[in-house]
């Protein structure tokens, strides 16, 4: 699955995750799994005064299926490999 | 539950055929539309009026020429669109099949 | 019509036909964006239209309710964003677009 191994290749980085409760979160991605839950470590939620109960939690699991978005860093993501390995997966998709 | 079911009244004639319609299944209509003129409706309520160009088994569907009704007036227009079948309540033929 | 003479034989295939091009997106909570086309995931599988987007605009649409209901646009850019496809309503490549 390609968006696994992109988060995969992702880690240590920082992204920004926003919640579909509107909540974003910024922190360092740990972790990542198939069903893209993801490890975040040292936080910071975007509107603090509107979280209060965030600001001691310095780092969080956050279960996939909540993520609306995940904010990535453009430098670390190489666009020409992943579309070509879209065309690759949709090809072999073909041919099963 | 302690009725048992009534017994099969055999004076009764079969059902009548819809009088202009298609026997087909389900999954007949939904070949029958490709290519046809159709009304897709979203749970949201909007309508996508275009060409189905084709769908599959989740009601993902491609469509062309697609117009996006909302309460009656076109709110947008679209070359191709793709539309996520979770989103979809209905697919309605707006032409002869 | 054979759909098969067009290129196009399922829905996917139109945003395979769609990569590095701009595309445009409706998501659910009237929400809108632009951006160009990445990646998208394999369908048969959980979460199908995972979508990677870049140099993305992005627009909500904010309904105040009150005695006049009024609609207010935010706008906001991303540079490189994932889109879970759980909230993805609707993909079209609007430089197709009449």
């Amino acid at each position: 699955m390609l968006i696994f191994s992109v988060f995969k290749t992702l880690t240590d980085q920082q992204v920004t995750v926003e919640l579909k409760n509107d909540l974003s979160i910024t922190g360092v991605l740990k972790s990542v799994d198939q069903f893209l839950n993801i490890r975040l470590d040292n936080i910071t939620v975007l509107d603090e005064a509107r979280h209060p109960h965030m600001m001691a939690v310095k780092n969080c699991f956050i279960r996939g299926s909540v993520v609306r978005y995940v904010q990535l860093p453009a430098e670390h993501v190489d666009t020409q490999l992943l579309e070509d390995a879209t065309r690759r997966e949709a090809q072999n998709q073909i041919k099963r | 539950m302690d009725e048992s079911p009534p017994p099969p009244d055999n004076q009764s004639p079969p059902p009548p055929l819809p009088p202009t319609g298609h026997t087909g299944s389900p999954t007949d209509f939904l070949k029958g539309v490709v290519g046809k003129k159709v009304i897709v409706r979203l749970n949201s309520g909007v309508d996508y009026r275009g060409v189905l160009s084709c769908l599959d088994g989740y009601m993902n569907i491609a469509l062309e020429q697609t117009e996006e009704h909302v309460e009656g007036k076109i709110t947008n227009r679209y070359g191709d669109a793709f539309i996520r079948g979770n989103n979809v309540l209905y697919i309605s033929a707006a032409e002869e099949l | 019509m054979d759909p098969s003479s067009s290129g196009i034989q399922e829905p996917f295939d139109l945003i395979r036909l769609s990569l590095s091009e701009r595309v445009f997106v409706k998501l659910r909570g009237d929400r809108e964006m632009t951006g160009i086309l990445h990646v998208r995931a394999l369908k048969h599988m959980m979460g199908h239209m995972n979508l990677i987007l870049s140099d993305v605009e992005e627009t909500i649409m904010i309904v105040n309710e009150g005695e006049q209901a009024t609609v207010s646009v935010a706008k906001r850019k991303m540079g490189m964003l994932f889109v879970r496809g759980d909230g993805v309503i609707l993909v079209s490549p609007p430089s197709r677009t009449q």
